[in-house]
């Protein structure tokens, strides 16, 4: 797609019928969890677009998240998505290596001043900034030089929007969120462990579409995925209500799909839409194939006292000290029932005497 | 998939979704009936167990008219039993769903000839004409 | 940490230390109170059945009142038992029990915790009205015996809001139950709420003390 080109033309010069244009449309504002009735709109806003430019840094991650997205599922409405970016910046997906990457970002972000989107997956580490360095520069410079002057941040991943695993406890590296370092600029957080593919590009087909910051809830992820809690939109919520459950992984009540409150499900703390557009072409997810939601789209998912832990079990490792209070207070009370006999055969006697 | 398939799984999961869907599409019905606009279902944005979309399409049934098209992947049009009723299924050129709606309407506005596509087609014949 | 995490971590320990260090404190005092020799003769009784008999006779309402008091009768074994049957056999409660406990037992499904629950909390705030507004009862009444309410009165309403969503994201509502349940918890030893461990061996003490001086009740 040529700089000069808006995505109507660019559609239609690819040989894009009007009606592969509304059809790519129902699918991105299916994508972007929007109405139907939006279609229009956002046909008109498409057609439209300019081509933006996109600078993705990967910091203390594991790749999942730039994994999910380049498998997502729907590769003629993503691809054309990213052919309307210009992704000018990605060190796993780029050919480009050392100093040329480098000099490329630089470009871009010249180039872009103020008006590209700046993509981060992984944490930063605050600690020692020698553990993690790209180029020779630490996480913590990159990400502020690079946020400088950018149009909003796309935190994608639990990791970039709230730290992830890397910020677990003990957290060795000091890591922390994108929103920890940058304050001033506009950050959509994707999260997630990683997030489902279709959101990444929903947010940025969002961005594409109308050229603006999407309704966010209050830990700044899209409210159109982020909405609701699994547990709410889950197919197997009319078990909880009947109080059938699954005991343990291979029970009867495992095999007839019922409820996994029991076993560790944290659904109803968690807010993602993998109960709706779930996972793999819209296959199956966690639930789904038998295995309790572990909350991954949430801050400090990793310290929350066991996947396997019930959500309204208490958070705590042993009975022992509950046993110690439990000891006290009976020598307390055997203590104090001493005093007050003590204190009244004084007195009897001071009243004998 | 054959490994896959072979595990037997236990449908009887039910949502609940179907019927307030159906009496969804039935009040979009009565709406187009009325002269009112028509109404799209995004199915992508529903919660529905494993089966229960099947269940949707068995109880819509199959109509008159089956459309094809062929636009950045094939979809396709599906007049259900129920006129007025169709069942609109986009693929990619990976024959994977991209989106599925219902459409409450008496004509999809996919099936209709688009006012660009014509003036595109105008442009091509008068040049096949001139040549 | 999140609220949600401070009240299930935390705060819940907290709470049922100073809970079960309350209760022992107040039960074994009180027991040890009692192992006093008494030296007068007693009366041809059994100890056991004069105990239990004043447990059985005492749970209904003295003939003399039994008009008067039966509306206070009913409603509260209907809030005793639809407050039990609610907090004892709903599902996610019993998760938290056997975390504490290290056991568990089966639940019952939601709709009926749902309904014992409103139940009990329209008893409960039945009664309370009744207690502000009725001059005999304001009389006996202190501070205590509305704080008791109040502590036992937010944990129901809170939890059932959470149970339908209403009112709040679900961890937030989740976590406000919690804590209405750790301040019940931390009252409970030293306000009224102790009745619901003193009333029994209180009414068995009261029966043998009856039985060996030969006076039926």
């Amino acid at each position: 797609m040529r700089k000069d080109q808006n995505l109507g033309e660019y559609l239609r010069a690819q040989g894009v019928s009007r009606r592969g244009f509304l059809k790519f449309c129902s699918a991105t504002a299916s994508l972007m969890a929007l109405p139907p009735s939006a279609i229009a709109q956002v046909a008109d806003a498409l057609a439209k677009a300019r081509r933006p430019s996109v600078i993705w840094l990967s910091f203390q991650e594991c790749t999942g998240c730039t994994e999910s997205l380049t498998r997502s599922h729907a590769p003629t409405v993503e691809s054309l998505i990213f052919d309307a970016i210009s992704l000018d910046y990605h060190h796993t997906l780029q050919a480009a290596a050392g100093h040329g990457a480098e000099a490329a970002r630089m470009a871009a972000m010249e180039e872009n001043s103020g008006e590209y989107i700046l993509v981060v997956d992984g944490s930063i580490p605050v600690g020692n900034p020698a553990y993690s360095t790209i180029a020779g520069i630490s996480n913590l410079d990159m990400l502020k030089e690079t946020a400088a002057n950018a149009f909003a941040l796309v935190a994608v991943g639990t990791c970039a929007a709230f730290g992830g695993i890397p910020h677990a406890n003990p957290n060795p590296t000091g890591a922390v969120s994108v929103s920890d370092i940058v304050t001033d600029k506009p950050i959509i957080n994707v999260s997630g462990c990683p997030p489902i593919p279709v959101v990444i590009t929903g947010v940025l087909a969002h961005f594409l579409t109308f050229g603006t910051i999407p309704e966010l809830d209050a830990l700044g992820r899209p409210a159109a995925f982020f909405g609701q809690n699994i547990h709410d939109r889950c197919y197997r919520r009319p078990f909880y209500e009947r109080g059938q459950f699954a005991e343990t992984f291979d029970d009867e009540g495992a095999r007839k799909g019922w409820c996994l409150y029991k076993l560790g499900c944290k659904g109803p703390t968690t807010y993602n839409t993998c109960a709706t557009l779930k996972w793999n072409e819209g296959t199956s997810f966690p639930i789904q194939s038998g295995h309790g939601c572990i909350g991954c789209s949430e801050p400090d998912f990793w310290d929350k006292g066991g996947f396997y832990n019930p959500i309204s079990a208490g958070m705590w490792g042993s009975r022992d000290a509950l046993l110690g209070a439990a000891a006290a207070g009976a020598a307390l009370g055997v203590g104090s029932a001493l005093a007050a006999r003590a204190r009244k055969k004084k007195a009897q006697a001071a009243e004998e005497a | 998939m054959s490994s896959l398939d072979a595990i037997a799984v236990n449908t009887e999961v039910v949502t609940g979704n179907v019927e307030p869907l159906l009496h969804e599409v039935r009040h979009a019905l009565k709406r187009l009936a009325n002269g009112e606009d028509g109404t799209v279902i995004d199915l992508r944005s529903l919660p529905l167990a494993p089966g229960e979309e099947e269940q949707i399409e068995a109880a819509l049934g199959q109509g008159e008219v089956r459309a094809e098209l062929n636009a950045l992947g094939p979809s396709l049009v599906q007049e259900t039993s129920y006129p007025g009723v169709w069942l609109v299924t986009h693929r990619n050129a990976e024959q994977a769903v991209v989106g599925r709606f219902i459409e409450v309407t008496d004509m999809p506005e996919l099936l209709k000839s688009q006012q660009a596509d014509i003036e595109y087609g105008i442009n091509r014949l008068e040049n096949e004409l001139k040549n | 940490m999140t609220l949600l995490d401070f009240a299930s971590g935390p705060g819940m320990q907290w709470a049922l230390w100073i809970f079960v260090f309350g209760v022992l404190w107040r039960l074994v005092g009180a027991l040890f109170l009692l192992s006093r020799k008494d030296l007068t003769k007693p009366r041809q009784y059994n100890s056991v059945a004069a105990g239990l008999g004043a447990i059985i006779s005492r749970s209904a309402p003295a003939h003399a009142f039994e008009k008067r008091i039966l509306f206070q009768h009913v409603t509260g074994y209907v809030w005793h038992f639809a407050l039990f049957i609610s907090v004892l056999f709903f599902a996610p409660h019993i998760l938290f029990f056997e975390s504490v406990l290290g056991f568990g037992w089966p639940h019952l499904p939601n709709t009926i915790i749902l309904i014992t629950a409103i139940i009990a909390t329209a008893v409960l705030i039945t009664l309370l009205i009744r207690r502000a507004t009725h001059p005999v009862q304001r009389f006996i009444s202190n501070a205590d015996d509305y704080i008791s309410i109040f502590v036992v009165l937010i944990p129901l309403i809170t939890g059932i809001l959470a149970f339908a969503h209403v009112g709040g994201r679900y961890e937030t509502l989740l976590a406000i139950h919690l804590l209405s349940v750790e301040v019940m918890l931390i009252w409970f030893p030293f306000g009224k709420l102790m009745h619901a461990i003193m009333t029994m061996p209180a009414r068995y003490q009261a029966g043998t003390a009856f039985g060996r001086r030969g006076v039926k009740a």
